[in-house]
């Protein structure tokens, strides 16, 4: 018996396997594909790292830190294969597994979720038109593009203003592609400020805001699109339909926590997407932790890569025994979007690190919690908030005695 | 009694246009000009609806119709560069690889003939049939004297021993239809009082019972009160009473095309995708050869099931006697955690109906997944597959009410296909009346899968007819080997079958849980593109919709068929479409 599976072996499953074993407990990560790093594998610019090691690596590199550390402590890795089915009612959890070997069973003490998020895809947003070749989402673009070394086409339009976009926009630039347009419904980038200027402003990459494909057009391979304007709520502006000549489309929109491979009843939270968690990353079944994107898409992998070391707290916690009191909640309101953990509950000493979507854009704000009869708890002031960059906040553990429920806001500084 | 000339004159009269026919052996044909599509295919319709008319071949032209010159000019390119490049010599050469060319292959590979199925696309079932909805109906619908009706019952009757030869899925969950207070809530005014609940309650199903009985259909029970919501238990508690038919089934419709492609290939019959008829070698009034842009087929006998085409192949062989108006339909699939929501195909009765989702329902797949739809729209361009979100939400708004507590924000994908109906809306399957040895299989449309296996036995008995001699075939074997899916294995076998071949133990669609050596058994079966690969193995069907296997297939299938990845196709068109990199530009 393990004390300890981490599935998925991306930066967050294994900067969690990597703490556990360092806290010597007896480590398994399960990998689907046949290479441990994840996604991090396909992001080959730079800028990974930054929090973690203080320096700017790419997405192999910041990797391969974590995967060399995982081999050297003894960790036993089980690539290409794939979590079939867990039983984690009991303190004895019970893996089902399938891999070119076999379907293995592996008993464990608890059980670190780490697999993910998925891309958005144009179903998802009812992206009209035809079906033709030449759509694709833009992570697998990326990973066709830096692993295979294949472009898509060669007219390419991206769809949406997110980091992924431009980052893939900047890519397909620098390898050739003919044309590139980006545009988004928002009136501007929603991606990270420093992505803006290094992907797109310093490439003179074209842009459209406020602007949507309303539908796809192509019959065998797209043959272009259809772009329409949109007004502040993104309802289509009439008579502003414009063709728009492209052999590819890229659907750069968003990602979401992967929660459709999760095989048990962790309760889902609806703002966030992926499952709820406590302080410790320990979803609604006990003994089971999520970390990383899964939990919530983060900004920078080393936010992500953060989650699992405290989580590798929380496992510890858990394996040795420790104790919770009755849960306090963790709400968002008003002006946060959502936030992470969405509940405080193990009897512990260091402050709870939280992680928050502002739903305003706001210079000199202050995020605070408060009390359900409005008492401000605590707060944190910001230079500027906005909902493209993820908050940090680090919270008192006295704030939660005594309450029930913390909401979070972001007032006027 | 009035001539067939004159009852066309008088129907034409009642629309604003100068509309010009001639009629020959009860085909007309029309010409002139209209304002739009749609009064087309209405005065299409109106012509031929009169008792009599065997065809219509509609050539009035609208505003914004134009003739395909590229494409004929490409056909008679080819022709010329092919006619005298003979591919083979054939009894029988059938046009169109839809479910219906498919079943009547295995159909003639019972019979010692040399039989060829050509296909336009690079797969089976790549047109009309791949956007089927999977229904197998049970026949309470085709109006009276229709060859649908005659064959609708028959063909899911069928289905059963078709299913256990060819190792298909095929589950007969029966259909309810539902009768609420919406459905006849255009005849309120006429219903006073009691009468409507009586009329609803007790008069409407048992008016369809009786029609679904003189129709042949067997078993058709009325249901009132809870034990509706027995058989159904999330259907709207509206519903009143429902007309419970439980031989209606459901199966993945290129699943069957696939495996009776597949049986019929394994008896002999060739084979021949991305093959395309251009044009026909006549000799007086009989047909002589096929030619396609890979070279002659020399026939005695042609079968057109062209489906969508089946009326510019009839006109190349001079055998047109009918135009196709093509009409669109929209379905949502759900995800197959909606499943639980339906056990039937489920539908609620609405007079009068809907022109634009007459026939639609909310239907359980064979895979678990939830269909909704499809709508009835006319549409000009025979390859209109788009959806936009109007249709989206107009399903939507249709069928919600139908089960009020289900997930519909589980939408996890879209399509639409196009219905080849002609103006006579029943199937024509009858030797050309021009061309000797031509039979066409054409109009195909609902129920046209239920009715399939039904078709080709009518159409076999029309060869026969036409002078074609069925000498029985000692070796004709009716089973296929179904492929097999680790997602309905259980974990025991599953471990077996890795442990003597690896592949099946590499998760390549993880939504899906779909393996390699599936995805390896279709390449082995003959899928060459992306979505062929698809349709045999369910990779890249689930919630992701390929986000993440897509690369993963197109690797394995680099592989497998030595083609690089960007040479390969996702159905027609190159999957990925740049250069490589090193090979620039």
């Amino acid at each position: 018996m393990k004390d300890v599976a981490v599935v998925g072996g991306g930066p967050s499953g294994l900067a969690a396997a990597v703490r556990l074993a360092e806290k010597g407990f007896d480590v398994a990560v399960i990998e689907v594909m046949g290479e441990l790093g994840g996604m991090l594998e396909q992001c080959i610019h730079d800028g990974f790292g930054t929090k973690v090691f203080g320096e700017t690596l790419s997405g192999p590199e910041f990797a391969e830190r974590f995967v060399k550390k995982a081999y050297s402590l003894g960790i036993q890795v089980f690539l290409n294969t794939y979590v079939k089915q867990v039983k984690a009612g009991g303190r004895v959890k019970e893996i089902v597994a399938v891999s070119p070997s076999g379907v293995q069973r592996l008993e464990t003490r608890a059980i670190v979720y780490a697999i993910g998020c998925r891309e958005r895809n144009g179903f998802e947003i009812r992206l009209g038109g035809t079906r033709p070749a030449g759509v694709y989402t833009a992570g697998m673009v990326q990973r066709l593009v830096n692993l295979y070394g294949v472009l898509p086409g060669r007219r390419i339009l991206i769809m949406g203003g997110g980091d992924v976009g431009m980052i893939v926009a900047r890519h397909l630039q620098l390898e050739g592609a003919e044309s590139i347009l980006i545009v988004f419904p928002e009136a501007g980038f929603a991606g990270l400020p420093r992505n803006v200027q290094q992907c797109v402003l310093d490439f003179g990459i074209p842009f459209k805001p406020r602007t949507v494909v309303k539908r796809v057009i192509g019959k065998e391979r797209v043959e272009g699109v259809v772009l329409t304007r949109v007004d502040e709520k993104w309802n289509p502006i009439e008579g502003t339909e414009e063709f728009y000549a492209c052999d590819t489309v890229i659907l750069a929109l968003g990602l979401v926590p992967y929660t459709g491979e999760l095989k048990l009843g962790v309760r889902i939270d609806p703002a966030t997407r992926g499952p709820e968690v406590n302080e410790f990353f320990e979803t609604s079944v006990e003994g089971v932790f999520a970390v990383g994107n899964l939990v919530q898409v983060f900004d920078y992998v080393d936010d992500a890569v953060e989650t699992a070391c405290i989580a590798a707290r929380g496992v510890e916690k858990y394996l040795n025994g420790g104790l919770k009191t009755s849960p306090v909640r963790l709400a968002p309101s008003g002006k946060v979007r959502m936030i992470v953990p969405q509940r405080v509950e193990w009897v512990d000493e260091e402050n709870v690190v939280a992680f928050l979507r502002p739903a305003v854009e706001k210079s000199n704000a202050r995020i605070e919690l408060r009390s359900s009869g409005g008492k401000v708890l605590e707060r944190f002031f910001r230079r500027y908030v906005r909902p493209s960059t993820l908050e940090r906040i680090e919270v008192s553990r006295s704030v939660f005695s005594g309450q029930r429920e913390v909401e979070t806001d972001i007032a006027d500084g | 009694m009035f001539s067939l000339e004159s009852k066309v004159a008088s129907v034409l009269k009642k629309h604003p246009y100068n509309i010009s026919f001639r009629i020959r052996d009860n085909i007309v044909f029309l010409e002139g000009e209209v304002e739009s599509h749609s009064e087309w295919v209405e005065i299409g319709l109106s012509v031929g609806r009169i008792k009599g008319v065997e065809g219509v071949v509609n050539k009035i032209r609208w505003k914004g119709s134009g003739r395909e010159v590229e494409k004929e000019e490409w056909r008679r390119r080819v022709f010329e560069e092919k006619r005298s490049t003979v591919v083979g010599e054939y009894d029988v050469v059938i046009i169109g690889g839809g479910v219906v060319g498919a079943a009547l292959a295995r159909e003639l590979s019972k019979y010692e003939l040399k039989v060829a199925l050509i296909e336009k696309s690079t797969d089976i079932a790549a047109g009309t049939t791949k956007a089927n909805n999977g229904m197998i109906h049970a026949g309470v619908e085709p109006p009276r004297g229709t060859l649908k009706r005659r064959l609708n019952v028959k063909g899911n009757a069928m289905y059963g021993r078709l299913a256990e030869e060819l190792g298909f899925r095929f589950n007969r969950v029966g259909s309810l239809w539902l009768i609420t207070p919406r459905t006849l809530a255009a005849y309120r005014k006429y219903l006073p009082g009691p009468l409507y609940s009586l009329v609803l309650k007790h008069v409407l199903p048992l008016v369809v019972k009786i029609k679904g009985l003189i129709n042949g259909v067997r078993g058709i029970r009325v249901l009132k009160g809870s034990r509706i919501f027995e058989l159904e238990p999330f259907a709207t508690r509206d519903a009143v009473a429902a007309v419970f038919i439980p031989s209606t089934g459901v199966v993945d419709p290129y699943e069957v095309a696939v495996a009776l492609a597949e049986n019929a290939e394994a008896n002999g019959v060739e084979i021949h995708l991305a093959t395309e008829a251009v044009g026909f070698i006549k000799e007086n009034d009989a047909v002589k050869g096929v030619v396609t842009n890979k070279g002659v087929f020399l026939c005695r006998y042609v079968v057109n099931s062209a489906g969508l085409y089946a009326d510019e192949v009839a006109a190349l062989a001079g055998a047109e006697e009918y135009t196709i108006h093509p009409r669109k339909g929209v379905l949502l699939v759900f995800h197959r955690d909606t499943g639980v929501f339906t056990r039937h195909c489920l539908a609620e009765i609405i007079l009068p109906q809907d022109p634009y989702t007459k026939g639609g329902g909310i239907n359980p797949t064979v895979h678990g997944n939830v269909l909704w739809g499809p709508t009835a729209v006319e549409v000009p361009d025979k390859e209109d597959t788009s959806v936009s979100r109007e249709e989206i939400e107009l399903v939507l708004n249709k069928y919600s009410p139908i089960i009020p507590g289900f997930p519909s924000d589980r939408l996890i994908r879209f399509f639409a296909g196009v219905r080849a109906a002609t103006f006579t809306e029943d199937f024509v399957i009858r030797p050309a009346k021009w061309v000797r040895n031509l039979l066409h299989v054409a109009g195909i449309q609902s129920p046209g899968l239920a009715a399939s296996p039904a078709i080709a036995e009518y159409a076999l008995e029309k060869l026969r007819e036409m002078g074609l001699r069925l000498r029985p075939k000692a070796g004709f074997n009716p089973r296929r080997r179904p492929m097999v899916a680790a997602a309905s294995m259980s974990l025991e076998e599953l471990d077996e079958k890795t442990r003597m071949n690896p592949a099946w133990g590499r998760i390549v669609c993880t939504c899906e849980f779909v393996s390699e050596a599936e995805v390896l058994e279709a390449v082995r079966r003959g899928a060459k593109t992306l979505d062929a690969v698809k349709r045999r193995t369910r990779a890249g069907m689930g919630e992701c919709q390929g986000s993440f296997c897509t690369l993963e297939i197109a690797l394995i299938l680099s592989r497998e068929t030595g083609l690089p990845l960007n040479q390969l196709l996702k159905e027609e068109g190159r999957l990925f479409n740049g250069h490589v990199r090193g090979e620039h530009v």
